[in-house]
């Protein structure tokens, strides 16, 4: 009889292998490896590979493309989280609402979502195009501008923000499906009876909506995060390799596969990862934690 | 009793997938081993014709399966395959610009044993950019260099009848045809891209002298320098408006020589050789037909050089038919072949934007049959003027350097630093490189 018990113990664990080993070898090693290499200097020009301490992380910060990199992250970041939560807030409370065609709407919706990046960042291209762009186009006809404009690759912060806008354009719709998931899980009940306590549509949107839906809200904030954070295909695809709106992981590709330094290439990871894991730590400290309280 | 069932069932469930996982991981190797005469040729140029590949698989028994990459993508691939050690093609591209970075690597096989270069170079006028120490790292395959286009219609609208060899003058020219009424007539690349590095090589060139010198120290730093004074033409060129404002932000090739096929310049500083035959006066897409010509590129006092950089291809050591490979590459590289990539045969045998035949013999070839444009003055110029960008070669930490010269002279058109902080911060750079 304690044959079958102990195998019905080990069945979870068994169950559980591959995804253990799949985890480990995909994520776990990769992770330790390159936290190991970012204190080694590793480049197949300049072999063998030896031990540098800090010297890769100094020459990083030295770089003044990288510390550019790092603070138009920063912008990205900032930008890229505020706008797709706010605006995706905003769609889900319109999409919770029953009107005609909703289903069609949201598939609408969804479908930035569903594009690959760089197919993306080449349409967002074509739109802010100097020659034939469609922004110009707009601007022009509104009066606006008085001739077309080039948008891209002059002025840093209107770059940064034009190509963030791009992005914001891909994520909102996951953050509207999260918050709209959220907001699907409020009993009526409550409005109910705050409608009979005297609370307006503000009142209620601020002082109910609002705490139920915080876990949904700090998920997406993490997530809108993570994807600004490591913003790659829109920075390539609309501002190549200029310094102007450099992201981080565009200058981790820079100084790992076309400088071929990969020691300074796992350091700046390794530097993408802690901020992606402290940042993603202090949003769910500030907004989970509380709701859970 | 049921949890055992299941716990059996499960690891059925488990060996099964396992043994089709393996299964399925073995079969490509399978077939690859009993197939060792198929090779794979990983290029960023659209593939030869279906029909001329099969007449080298039936010549040879190799079967070729041609593989279309992007350039810069394929440079990615080439770093990392050779870095984790595994196959990803028999034969490849090896960039001019990278042949120092591979010498110093060791990722490529040395061709010598398959081709002699001291034989090849009255023919390949180029070969010597591909040797490192007597290595020959990529065989070229094609002679790609930097010319410059004018519409010489819009010259003639403007007054000026003859384009002038000297670069004040040809400045000057510019300001006349922008006068009759073309907003930005000149095209140079200033998107952050490898494009606009090459450009400022060339520009280099035109005044008169290189940017490294043999010892790859910074030869642009002083204001009388070519170099120093190549970048402040091109920076004032695109400040002054006689270039478009959008170049700051195109680095696509195609889009860059729309602007001249659609006749919203007038001239082309740093175009490819052969985008006239292959682009200008294609009618389908270019409205400037018959009215696009290679000029001597003009210099600080007359004509200046024509920098060269030509693409070659090479076998990586991780390869799996490395003899194979190189009987290809000279089956590719053949006299006849390199005139019919260019356009001997008619246009139904070409190789999509190939520029120009690697082989002088090819190049005669095509003159004589009378089917590329201006053959022969492209054949001078090959000949007389396109030089290596550097004196002794693309150094091993080139993409580095390429990177601060393309990121500062894009800061600099674009207002972010001044042309002497560009040349500072570039020279900075190669010191770092170096040290």
């Amino acid at each position: 009889m304690s044959r079958p018990a102990s195998q019905g113990r080990l069945l979870p664990y068994i169950l559980i292998s591959p995804l253990v080993v799949f985890i480990g070898a995909l994520s776990f090693y990769p992770t330790v490896l390159s936290t190991v290499q970012a204190f080694f200097r590793v480049t197949p020009l300049d072999p063998p590979t030896r031990f540098n301490g800090l010297e890769n992380f100094r020459d990083l910060f030295a770089s003044s493309a990288v510390r550019t990199s790092i603070a138009n992250t920063a912008a990205y970041v900032v930008i890229g989280v505020v706008f797709s939560v706010v605006l995706g807030t905003a769609i889900a409370s319109a999409l919770q609402q029953h009107f005609r065609f909703r289903g069609v709407v949201l598939a609408l919706v969804v479908l930035p979502w569903a594009l690959p990046g760089v197919v993306e960042a080449v349409i967002w291209n074509w739109m802010y195009d100097p020659n034939f762009g469609v922004v110009n186009s707009v601007l022009r006809s509104l009066h606006l501008i008085g001739s077309y404009q080039v948008f891209l690759g002059l002025s840093r912060w209107l770059t940064v923000a034009l190509i963030e806008l791009s992005q914001i354009w891909q994520i909102t719709p996951l953050m509207a499906l999260i918050i709209l998931a959220a907001l699907q899980s409020v009993p009526r009940d409550f409005y109910e009876a705050a409608h009979v306590d005297g609370a307006n549509r503000r009142q209620s949107f601020r002082y109910l909506t609002l705490p139920l839906i915080r876990p949904a809200l700090a998920v997406s904030s993490v997530e809108a995060l993570v994807l600004s954070l490591n913003i790659f295909d829109q920075v390539y695809v609309l501002n190549g390799n200029a310094t102007l709106g450099s992201s981080l992981m565009l200058q981790t590709y820079i100084v790992t596969f076309q400088d071929l330094n990969f020691g300074q290439g796992y350091a700046l990871s390794l530097v993408a990862t802690v901020a992606t894991a402290l940042l993603s730590m202090t949003v769910i400290a500030l907004l989970y934690r509380r709701s859970q309280a | 009793m049921r949890t055992a069932q299941l716990l059996q069932k499960q690891l059925n469930r488990l060996a099964l997938c396992a043994l089709v996982a393996l299964g399925g991981a073995s079969l490509p190797i399978g077939a690859a081993a009993a197939s060792t005469q198929s090779i794979t040729v990983a290029m960023h140029y659209p593939s030869p014709p279906r029909a001329l590949l099969d007449q080298f698989t039936k010549q040879t028994g190799i079967k070729v399966n041609w593989v279309e990459i992007g350039w810069d993508d394929l440079q990615t691939k080439i770093a990392a395959a050779a870095t984790s050690n595994v196959y990803f093609a028999d034969a490849t591209d090896v960039d001019w610009s990278k042949v120092g970075e591979y010498a110093k690597t060791g990722w490529f096989y040395p061709l010598n044993q398959w081709f002699n270069p001291a034989q090849l170079k009255p023919d390949v006028p180029q070969v010597d950019t591909f040797e490192v120490d007597g290595r020959l790292i990529g065989m070229p395959f094609d002679a790609s260099f930097m010319v410059t286009t004018v519409n010489t219609k819009d010259f003639r609208n403007a007054g000026v009848s003859q384009v002038p060899s000297t670069l004040a003058g040809f400045t000057s020219a510019l300001k006349r045809v922008q006068a009759t009424g073309m907003a930005h007539p000149l095209d140079i690349h200033f998107a952050a891209a490898e494009g606009l590095s090459t450009c400022w090589y060339q520009m280099t060139a035109a005044f008169g002298g290189r940017v490294l010198d043999r010892a790859e120290n910074p030869a642009f730093t002083s204001p009388s320098s070519p170099g120093y004074k190549a970048m402040a033409w091109m920076v004032n060129a695109y400040r002054d408006g006689l270039v478009p404002k959008g170049n700051i932000n195109m680095p696509d090739y195609t889009g860059f020589t729309t602007e001249m096929a659609k006749n919203r310049v007038a001239a082309v500083l740093c175009d490819y050789s052969g985008s006239v035959g292959s682009i200008y006066n294609v009618p389908s897409s270019s409205s400037v037909v018959g009215q696009t010509a290679y000029v001597p590129t003009p210099g600080a006092n007359g004509p200046g050089a024509n920098v060269a950089n030509p693409d070659g291809i090479g076998i990586p050591k991780t390869a799996r038919d490395p003899k194979a490979a190189a009987l290809f590459i000279k089956w590719f590289t053949g006299t006849r072949n390199q005139a019919i990539w260019a356009g001997l045969n008619g246009p139904k045998d070409v190789i999509e934007g190939f520029p120009l035949p690697m082989r002088l013999s090819s190049l005669d070839l095509l003159a004589k049959s009378g089917k590329l444009a201006q053959a022969q003055q492209l054949e001078q110029l090959l000949r007389q003027h396109a030089e290596a960008p550097f004196l002794e070669g693309a150094p091993s930490w080139y993409p580095a350097f390429s990177n601060a010269v393309y990121t500062n002279i894009h800061e600099a058109a674009a207002g972010q630093e001044s042309v002497q902080q560009a040349v500072q911060a570039i020279a900075s750079q190669v010191r770092q490189l170096k040290s």
